[in-house]
């Protein structure tokens, strides 16, 4: 390989906080259309801004979990341009002091690990939406995510593959959701990132010229991207055909590449001051530490207490820790139920099972932890079957039953009566006196036919490892 | 010399040519009249964004809801179901 | 011209008209601009809701200039404003405004009027619709000046609803004990007319007083101009057609519907401001304007120490042309201290004192009325 890609990342994370940044309104996703608006987020006249401690604390977190250095004072400043989905005419930002500065943050690749620096943190106000609507031919307007706190993690340009990013961004991601400073979740745009990209020869120190790709919310179609507009810049040094320009381009999932967003002006003077109505707020070590010591537990943290404490499989603990609200159901669920191998049997097996069935993503299963431990607690004690559990989580997940009033009121309890079971054996081997010959013949398959036959006369209910032991001393006898 | 039109531009005004030989003759005695910061040094002085010296009070995270949809929308010049509306923004 | 938007035809000792910037609930609040045509405010402005609790009547709602911006024609008319006039004709006891570059001080004394330019950060600025927000302050138009203070101790202390205050839930104004110095800047004193620097020396003979020098008084007014215009362009830049106010018709385009509204809805003062805040703030003027300003801006805080001279006394008018005449009215919002100005033997005089020392104003204006 001849040239070599140098890439940077400017990540926009959601704060999960309640309330929004500079005032009380709810930030809860999927709420009416400007349901959550309020005269200071709509950009009315005669407000007043109130910075949301929640978020700054939760910025604070994000500073120590990258390592970075925590500024003791920080103001905001007003980044001013007109687009509709900005009420008041200006972005509350901050360039002139960021909330975190200097952090870095370790991957680890095919290739190894290596640290990716950060230059900063900054808080700043997310926008509205808006929708284009062919019926009007209008374009609508939703403020309800305008003024919604955000961090802007900005990088520098250590990133040399696309490997390296995706594993940047699933570190980040695992940080982030595991202090729940955000749920970072890309496809509802709570994590959304932009990407600078240039090609030099290999072993050259100037940068070459640097695109900026917008609109990618996938990792996949960040990989895509990567690999796209890579090879354009490579085949515009190799062949001159293109004269590669700074600009902002924008990826489309659709078709595999990026295109120039020509209205967007690159040259755009935002006239960046500081806002003098918000006054500084002050981050002092006290601070600081009672953030660092209230933070959850990190995937990696977790992982080892699974593995090493609960002495999980490492293919377990793997999945349970990758989702934040995995291994939230997996730690509530447990103290339901205080058995680690089944509790991740069922989570992995049964439970993503039934969400990936429903197009549902390991952050988005719900489930009541309780029911889901009794569910686990009635088949491990051979109450009711696998086969019944599997049918009963459904229920669970759908209509919200409770495990243990609905077996008993549907008669799903096992059948560990052993007379019943043993008249119930003699039965099936009197009535199939052509199976029974077979059996004497040698053939042991004929066992699983016995098995399925009892099972059936039983309502598929019988206890199976009392049937196989009643059946085998049965079949001896004879 | 500032081009005026630049700054129309970024502020979205548009001045008539009346207004904008006004709005020239003022800037052009403004500006004149700024070149004698050029003269105070201030070299090691910090800037002052407000005169004020307390900390910013924070708030807690709590969610209040202060005026309904209806009374926000009561404002607008155009709006439709429960949007505010403007011309298309995108082809 | 009337000088009432809204007239609520009250009258009485305890009436206080209301600029047209100060936001009342259900009314609808222009701030003298086209731009916020049909604008009604969802909420009272704090300084009305303790009004009202204080047992005080609105009379009504004054007429302004655009968003009081600073007029810098010569040749405008000489009418006085609605507040002033409400107060001045006796139709309203006391006025509320915004006087951010000094029309109120310079109007009060010619009228019979007295202004009280509080502390910045100690009269809450919710619900005022902002100009310059590091600078902005409600006052009070009032016939004399003891009463005005008394308004003021319903008005002042710290509001939940403004983060940029100090914290004082209250504040005592009185007369003070504290010996008084004025301070007189001589060289600003000479540049006013004959008769006024003549009353400037007789008031001044009736307490002890010091020469000072107003360091940087020949960058007061670019300073002022340079901050104010830059913040009072973002604060206008709320102001598209979109989600409240003013919008244009026949637009084609979003861009069409921003300038459409914004050049038919702002007049010149505003458009001249906008424009000349933009270009301030711009990358390659931010430095050598923006920046330079407020800088010196600390530079000027600090220059005035009240260390010899307790309280600062200055003409109202030193020019035919606005623009100098501002860097009257400009010591007292760059450097956030109270100012109150009035009439004394026919010419106006205004006085400046340290943070939070509006008692010593009032003591000086007590003992100079005596």
């Amino acid at each position: 390989m001849k040239y070599e890609t140098v890439m940077g990342l400017e990540v926009h994370v959601e704060l999960a906080t309640k309330s929004k940044l500079f005032c009380a309104c709810s930030t809860e996703f999927g709420s009416d259309i400007n349901e959550n608006v309020c005269p200071v987020c709509a950009g009315m006249p005669g407000t007043s801004l109130m910075v949301n401690k929640k978020a700054v604390e939760l910025a604070i977190a994000a500073g120590l979990l990258t390592n970075s250095e925590i500024s003791p004072r920080i103001t905001f400043d007003k980044k001013n341009y007109f687009y509709p989905d900005l009420p008041s005419g200006y972005q509350l930002t901050q360039l002139y002091s960021p909330i975190c500065k200097n952090g870095w943050v370790e991957i680890e690749t095919d290739a190894g690990k290596k640290k990716i620096n950060l230059v900063q943190i900054h808080l700043e106000e997310d926008a509205g939406k808006l929708i284009h609507d062919d019926w009007t031919d209008t374009t609508l307007i939703d403020f309800n995510r305008a003024a919604v706190p955000l961090i802007e993690i900005v990088t520098r340009p250590d990133f040399r593959s696309a490997e390296e990013v995706v594993a940047f961004l699933e570190k980040l991601r695992s940080l982030l959701s595991f202090a729940d400073v955000s749920d970072c979740k890309m496809q509802e745009g709570s994590m959304r990132c932009d990407l600078n990209l240039s090609v030099r020869e290999k072993g050259t120190e100037k940068l070459g010229t640097r695109t900026e790709i917008k609109n990618m919310n996938s990792l996949k179609a960040i990989a895509a991207a990567i690999a796209y507009e890579s090879q354009r810049h490579i085949d515009a040094l190799e062949t001159g055909d293109e004269v590669l320009i700074q600009e902002t381009r924008r990826w489309d999932d659709s078709i595999g590449a990026t295109f120039s967003m020509r209205d967007k002006e690159d040259a755009t003077d935002y006239r960046v001051f500081p806002n003098p109505d918000i006054m500084p707020v002050f981050i002092d070590d006290e601070w600081i530490d009672a953030v660092g010591s209230n933070l959850p537990e990190t995937a990696q943290d977790k992982f080892i207490r699974l593995t090493q404490g609960l002495g999980l499989p490492e293919y377990d603990s793997e999945i349970i820790t990758r989702s934040k609200n995995l291994s939230n159901i997996f730690d509530e669920t447990l103290k339901h139920f205080n058995n680690p191998k089944e509790v991740a049997n069922w989570i992995i097996v049964e439970l993503l099972s039934i969400a990936k069935g429903d197009n549902k993503g390991e952050d988005d299963v719900r489930i009541d932890c309780r029911k889901f431990a009794k569910l686990i607690e009635l088949v491990d004690g051979r109450t009711i079957n696998r086969n019944v559990g599997k049918k009963i989580l459904s229920l669970i997940l759908e209509e919200g039953i409770d495990p243990v009033e609905y077996a008993e009121k549907n008669k799903l309890g096992m059948i560990n009566d052993t007379s019943l079971i043993t008249s119930t054996i003699q039965e099936v081997l009197s009535e199939n006196p052509k199976a029974l010959e077979e059996y004497r013949g040698g053939s042991k398959k004929v066992h699983g036919f016995f098995v399925g036959q009892i099972m059936r006369k039983l309502g598929g209910k019988a206890n199976p490892q009392i049937v196989n032991k009643l059946l085998v001393e049965a079949l001896k006898e004879i | 010399m500032p081009n005026i039109e630049d700054y129309e531009a970024m502020t979205k005004i548009s001045l008539s040519e009346d207004e904008r030989a006004v709005v020239s003759d003022y800037m052009d005695m403004l500006l004149d009249s700024f070149n004698k910061l050029e003269d105070t040094d201030v070299s090691g002085v910090e800037p002052l964004i407000s005169v004020l010296d307390v900390k910013g009070p924070m708030r807690d995270d709590l969610v209040i809801k202060t005026i309904s949809r209806e009374e926000l929308l009561s404002n607008a010049p155009e709006q439709h179901d429960g949007y505010f509306q403007v011309p298309r923004t995108v082809d | 011209m009337g000088l009432f938007i809204e007239d609520y035809k009250v009258s009485g000792a305890d009436t206080v008209a209301l600029e047209d910037s100060i936001m009342q609930k259900g009314k609808q609040v222009t701030a003298g601009s086209r731009i916020l045509d049909n604008f009604t405010s969802p909420f009272n402005a704090t300084v009305v809701d303790r009004l009202l609790d204080g047992g005080f009547k609105i009379s009504g709602r004054t007429v302004m200039d655009e968003f009081g911006l600073l007029k810098l024609s010569r040749d405008d008319d000489n009418t006085p404003s609605g507040a002033l006039r409400a107060v001045s004709e006796g139709i309203s006891a006391y006025a509320l405004c915004n006087d951010l570059f000094g029309r109120y001080r310079g109007e009060a004394p010619k009228n019979d009027c007295c202004y009280i330019h509080p502390t910045y950060g100690t009269v809450s600025r919710y619900g005022l619709i902002p100009l310059a927000s590091s600078m902005d302050q409600i006052g009070i138009v009032c016939k004399d000046l003891s009463q005005g203070f008394k308004l003021l101790s319903h008005l002042a202390g710290k509001d939940p609803k403004d983060g940029a205050m100090f914290p004082d839930s209250s504040y005592n104004y009185g007369t003070t004990d504290e010996k008084i110095t004025l301070g007189v800047p001589r060289s600003v004193v000479e540049k006013a007319d004959e008769g006024t620097r003549e009353a400037i020396m007789d008031f001044i003979k009736e307490f002890s007083s010091t020469d000072i020098n107003l360091e940087y008084f020949d960058l007061y007014n670019q300073v002022m101009y340079i901050l104010s215009s830059a913040e009072i362009s973002s604060n206008l830049s709320r102001y598209d057609g979109i989600k409240f106010g003013y919008r244009a018709s026949g637009y084609t385009n979003i861009d069409d519907l921003y300038i459409k509204t914004r050049s038919e809805g702002f007049g010149l003062d505003a458009k001249l401001t906008a424009i000349m805040g933009a270009m301030i703030l711009s990358k390659d003027q931010y430095g050598p304007y923006y920046e330079k300003a407020m800088k010196i801006r600390r530079l000027i805080k600090e220059s005035v120490k009240f260390d010899t001279y307790k309280v600062i006394v200055l003409p109202c008018r030193i020019s035919d042309d606005p623009y100098e005449n501002l860097a009257l009215y400009s010591l007292a919002p760059l450097a956030g201290l109270p100012s109150v100005s009035f009439s004394y033997k026919g010419h106006g005089i205004q006085l400046v004192a340290g943070v939070k020392k509006e008692n010593l104003l009032l003591s000086t204006w007590e003992v100079s009325m005596a």
